[in-house]
């Protein structure tokens, strides 16, 4: 049970790290730029809320099998397979839980003061320092709330990897599939114990995003 | 090369249409409310789609015949709206060197001196009243030395007694630093004393007037 719980909180960290990285420069793009193509990229970034993880899970199984174009070249880098290992998983988690870091970011960032873009404007600021010296300062509630949102759902999810990590044990065995098996194997109290500490996990992440959203909701209306 | 502003644009209900030539002046528009004050001074600073020529010390900034449009950011332009604008999490010293990668100390401390907010410099921005917030951000507007300096009602949160010292400052800058100042303002004692240009708005279109020639010798007493 604890090392099932490790391997989801190690993923649920991993995840949320990449996620932040990619998810940054994503939702700046979608938030101020117009571009051909991108009412499709924000469908392709909402997929996933809509898309049944098994569906998901099918296709990222496709994408890194061990004969396809990414497949062939992970194994000629790393020499292992991606498929049914902890970095598949990884893989499969930052495309699952691509629009819970995406969309807080972009509404973060829309929620700007236009003032404030324009007086940055003025003072001859270039995208990066407009990026570190105003958009990531003003938008420190949405990050939080983008990482917590990730990292919970990470943490619950059960499609996809089972689909893509296999439910190989101390590798790609995560807490709600370790759980699943427990039911399965009427392991009544282990899966007791686990189902509490996953909903104590959800339940302090999704506090913190309410109280950072209270907090917002507080400071727009003393600005 | 003349500094000229031709502008048009249907802006809302707003039709904007400027055509004139200005020099290193301290210009004042007015107008009524809605006249176009404000979207005129942001069409200058490059925030409004606006149609037409804009030539700003000797350097083309809007050519929309050769689509030609110099982005705000490299204009190297002041600018001080109705709303300050200052960040909340940082000082008001990190708010006056906002974009700037090393300090100029010395120019700081006379900027902050000038401005009467010295004693302000570690302060949050959620502590200042209305008028410190103004004096701050048009300490950050000054701060860079800018050639064209576009002011919209500057003084306006300031005590008379204050408003006083600030138009000296604000002239004997503009004689100093060879700039032009456009600035708006609904204080006749604006017009009366501090500019050497008159442009006045009415339903979106200017027309200006001279004032008086220029005295960059002479400070308002």
């Amino acid at each position: 049970m604890f090392e099932s719980l490790m391997i989801s909180l190690q993923l649920a960290f991993v995840t949320t790290s990449i996620l932040l990285l990619i998810a940054l420069p994503l939702a700046y793009l979608l938030a101020y730029r117009s571009f051909v193509g991108r009412t499709a990229l924000e469908v392709v970034v909402a997929l996933p809320l809509v898309l049944p993880p098994t569906v998901l899970g099918y296709y990222v199984l496709m994408m890194i099998a061990p004969h396809s174009p990414l497949g062939l070249l992970w194994q000629r880098l790393f020499d292992s397979s991606l498929a049914f290992s902890f970095s598949g998983m990884v893989f499969a988690s930052v495309l699952y839980s691509l629009p819970f870091a995406v969309q807080p970011l972009q509404q973060a960032f829309r929620a700007i003061p236009k003032r404030w873009l324009e007086m940055a404007e003025t003072e001859g600021l270039n995208v990066k320092q407009l990026f570190f010296q105003l958009l990531l300062p003003a938008s420190k509630g949405g990050i939080l709330v983008a990482s917590a949102l990730t990292f919970a759902h990470t943490m619950g999810e059960f499609g996809v990897v089972l689909m893509v990590g296999g439910s190989i044990p101390g590798e790609t065995k995560v807490a709600s599939i370790a759980l699943f098996e427990m039911v399965e194997m009427q392991q009544q109290s282990d899966a007791w114990l686990l189902a509490l500490v996953l909903l104590a996990i959800s339940f302090v992440m999704l506090s913190l995003v309410y109280s950072v959203n209270q907090l917002g909701a507080q400071r727009l209306m003393h600005r | 090369m003349k500094n000229h502003l031709q502008l048009s644009a249907q802006l809302g209900n707003l039709n904007l249409q400027a055509d004139i030539s200005f020099e290193h002046d301290f210009i004042l528009v007015t107008g009524e409310n809605g006249a176009g004050k404000t979207t005129l001074l942001r069409a200058i600073a490059g925030f409004e789609a606006v149609k037409g020529q804009l030539i700003v010390n000797h350097t083309v900034w809007l050519d929309s015949g050769s689509a030609f449009n110099l982005p705000t950011r490299k204009r190297k332009i002041g600018c001080l709206w109705s709303d300050p604008a200052l960040l909340p999490w940082l000082s008001v010293k990190k708010n006056i060197l906002f974009g700037c990668v090393v300090a100029n100390e010395a120019w700081l401390q006379e900027l902050a001196a000038a401005l009467e907010v010295t004693h302000l410099m570690e302060r949050r921005v959620a502590m200042l009243s209305t008028g410190e917030a103004q004096r701050i951000a048009l300490a950050r507007a000054l701060y860079k030395k800018p050639k064209l300096l576009l002011l919209d009602e500057p003084l306006s949160a300031q005590a008379p007694a204050l408003r006083q010292r600030l138009r000296k400052l604000l002239k004997s800058y503009w004689q100093q630093q060879e700039m032009t100042l456009i600035m708006v303002s609904h204080d006749p004692e604006d017009t009366k004393f501090l500019a050497n240009q008159h442009w006045c708005m009415r339903e979106g279109r200017l027309f200006a007037e001279v004032l008086h020639q220029p005295n960059r010798d002479v400070i308002y007493e």
